[in-house]
């Protein structure tokens, strides 16, 4: 065991102290948290110029019904359409036909620069609104226009999850759309995780052999319990990363974004959070409130960043010990290529996996996605945000857990013979050969 | 007493048999060389030892017992090729080493300086290993497999890539080790390094052990009777005074003197008293001696068969 720990701090000594494991620590936080804060930073500080319109009305009934706002003034002007869009100190001049309300795509839109989308649909939707009452008005109805008002209806969907639900306390699910966000920026976390540090792992014993260290190292440790050391020791490096992280974002967001909030937002959202009002009544947008009350409860960050680390590692353990196999029985990362396919493929397939999740994360598949070792890791990171049984969670770590013993003890058998073959490439039948020696 | 018997060993890989029968016996406390052309089975035979590789058949006892993995992480170990991580400063990278052979860091730590200072690379504790040259990270790799005082050192090649003036540090430091208690097996293809250092040898040729003893004693068996004689007189009359007894190889006047020099073999069955005897009676003998073959000789002539 003495040597085991040797072995890990040497892997650990050398990774840690690399620039590109420093810089990317301290990058990533950085990103992360802008790209919590963007949604927020980008409402606040989002307005374009204001933009004026010359309107020439033909019909005169759009004109005078058009409302200008903070994006867009419209004026009306006596001139025809060649002087005004000779005009350059408009943005555009918006030709409206005689007979628009029969005829709605008698409109013109003449602009000096590109216009853009928002701009475009709310002169179209405000057209519509303004024809849809002038074609009311021909069925000469007595208060129509107050009917219509009365009958039109807004629903907003607050949801709870009864099986989720607290002692003496309604708890406002995560809405779908930052359960989706989140699950998949942990579920693509695991995915480069799994490979980059698992290919780190494969490249390590490549060196080691090549450079024929090993030969050196096995004259004093036995091969298997070298290529656990390399696991474990790339694996402590893997977790003092997210263990950075989680310390930097939960600390960042918790002290930074409260402040950058409108503190109105704060308290709406520290209600809602209470159960005193649902995020309908608060007349916030579902997502956005959902978001910010995640992005600033460290308690919950926490939690997610246990779930991920327990995740990473056992996921990692699990390819690594394959990685190394791989590693093991081949001369160059040429070579290895064609041999750590069957490890990539299920990589992958995980990552698809937990796409499908979103659109149900309670499907078969996205239960035994997140039970099967090859593929749990990711899939069950993807859907932890959903919010998912407990039991499940902790099935799911289990069975990885010891499938991850299986997976050392094979892959030792592999290293065992692998790292003294040289020359010729094996085939994976021959793998297969080591393994039941 | 042998510290390490090797009994019977053979290996073969699916196109060629690396070893084939090997024996030998390597007592405690001397230098062991091992002998034999590239390609001869060496290298095997010491992975054999280290339990690098599996015989296919025999075995390997040490100190009187079947070797075990505890007895090969006491041993040290130079393989041929360097196996330092390019990456890591040298100081960090020996004690690390040092460590996993059982020594604390205090202990390794001071053991390096004294080894440092020792080979006059003081210096070079906190350069990375990539940037040194072979020989240079050959110093290196020979400290970090003799710091933890083994009893038995294994070097395969220890002097490819090494300077004369290295080697000679290299010969005495193994000489020392010797000395303290230390049995040492080498390659190697060096002779001079066998015929300065080496108690016993081995020659190894085409998987077989062809040839096993002490340096001495197998210089002695190949000697073939051949014997160099330096006189004063004339040359024929120790030719003719001789005749009965000797083949006459060559002849020669010995250099800035009035002597001459003749090297003779003597023919079967005819003692060397009775050679010397007639020798003397012809002309006035300087000296009479045997000429024993250079191990270079016997390798070549065992290689190529010629035994």
């Amino acid at each position: 065991m003495n040597k085991i720990g040797i072995i890990i701090g040497r892997e650990f000594n050398e990774r840690v102290r690399k620039k590109s494991f420093i810089i990317t620590t301290i990058l990533m936080p950085l990103l992360m948290i802008g790209l919590m804060a963007a949604p927020t930073l980008m409402m606040l500080f989002a307005k374009g110029d204001t933009k004026t319109f010359v309107v020439l009305d033909e019909s005169g009934v759009i004109a005078p019904k058009l409302s200008g706002d903070k994006e867009v003034i419209f004026s009306t002007e006596d001139c025809t359409l060649e002087q005004a869009r000779a005009k350059e100190d408009i943005f555009g001049v918006l030709w409206i036909g005689a007979d628009i309300v029969d005829n709605p795509t008698s409109a013109k839109l003449y602009t000096n620069s590109s216009s853009s989308m928002s701009l475009e649909s709310n002169i179209a939707s405000q057209m519509e609104r303004i024809i849809e009452q002038e074609r009311l008005k021909r069925y000469e109805i007595d208060n129509l226009e107050q009917i219509i008002e009365d009958v039109k209806a807004n629903v907003t969907l607050t949801t709870y999850r009864n099986d989720l639900q607290e002692e003496g306390k309604e708890e406002e699910a995560t809405s779908s759309g930052v359960a989706y966000l989140l699950g998949l920026v942990l579920g693509m976390m695991l995915y480069m995780f799994l490979l980059i540090y698992g290919s780190m792992v494969m490249t390590s014993v490549i060196e080691e052999k090549g450079s024929r260290v090993l030969d050196v190292l096995v004259s004093s440790v036995k091969p298997f319990e070298l290529m656990l050391g390399k696991i474990l020791g790339v694996a402590s490096v893997a977790v003092t990363q997210i263990a950075i992280w989680a310390v930097l974002v939960c600390g960042l967001s918790a002290a930074v974004l409260p402040s950058l909030m409108p503190e109105d937002m704060m308290q709406t959202v520290a209600a809602v959070e209470a159960g005193t009002i649902t995020s309908a009544q608060a007349g916030i947008d579902a997502d956005m409130l959902s978001a910010v009350a995640l992005a600033t409860d460290p308690v919950r960050l926490v939690m997610m960043f246990v779930w991920l680390m327990l995740f990473l590692v056992g996921g990692f353990l699990f390819y690594s010990a394959m990685f190394a196999a791989v590693g093991s029985a081949v001369d160059s990362i040429q070579d290895a290529n064609q041999l750590q396919t069957p490890i990539t493929i299920p990589i992958i397939l995980a990552l698809i996996l937990a796409m499908s999740v979103f659109n149900d994360p309670d499907s078969a598949l996205a239960f035994w996605g997140s039970v099967i070792p090859f593929t749990s890791p990711v899939v069950m990171m993807a859907r932890i945000p959903f919010g998912i049984p407990t039991w499940q969670i902790v099935l799911s770590l289990v069975v990885l857990y010891i499938s991850v013993a299986g997976m050392a003890w094979v892959a030792g058998k592999i290293y065992r013979v692998g790292v003294f073959m040289h020359g010729k490439k094996p085939s994976l039948k021959e793998l297969l050969m080591w393994i039941k020696q | 007493m042998d510290i390490l018997q090797i009994e019977n060993v053979t290996k073969r890989y699916s196109a060629h048999t690396a070893l084939s029968d090997v024996s030998l016996a390597v007592p405690e406390g001397s230098i062991y060389g091992l002998l034999g052309p590239n390609g001869a089975g060496k290298s095997t035979l010491i992975r054999v030892v280290n339990r690098i590789t599996l015989p296919d058949a025999g075995r390997v006892l040490f100190q009187g017992k079947p070797i075990t993995d505890e007895d090969i992480y006491r041993i040290g170990y130079l393989p041929e090729e360097r196996g330092l991580y390019k990456k890591m400063k040298v100081g960090e990278q020996a004690i690390f080493f040092a460590r996993l052979k059982g020594l604390s860091r205090r202990e390794a730590i001071a053991r390096l300086k004294t080894w440092f200072i020792r080979f006059g690379i003081e210096d070079w504790w906190n350069r990375k290993v990539e940037d040194l040259s072979k020989g240079m990270a050959q110093k290196v790799q020979f400290i970090t497999t003799v710091l933890h005082e083994p009893k038995l050192l294994i070097f395969d090649e220890p002097f490819s890539g090494f300077d004369p003036i290295n080697a000679n540090l290299l010969k005495q430091e193994i000489l020392r080790l010797r000395d303290e208690g230390a049995t040492v097996i080498f390659s190697t293809h060096n002779m001079a390094s066998v015929e300065e250092i080496c108690d016993h040898i081995t020659l190894i040729n085409k998987s077989r052990n062809i040839l096993s003893g002490s340096t001495d004693e197998v210089r002695r068996r190949f000697g073939e009777n051949i014997f160099e004689v330096v006189f004063e007189g004339a040359t024929e009359r120790l030719r003719d005074g001789l005749k009965p007894y000797v083949e006459v190889l060559d002849e020669a006047a010995v250099a800035d003197s009035s002597l001459n020099q003749m090297r003779i073999r003597l023919n079967d069955g005819v003692s060397l008293r009775e050679s010397i005897a007639a020798a003397n009676e012809a002309v006035e003998l300087r000296s009479f001696r045997e000429v024993i073959p250079s191990m270079n000789d016997i390798f070549i002539k065992a290689v190529e068969g010629k035994l």
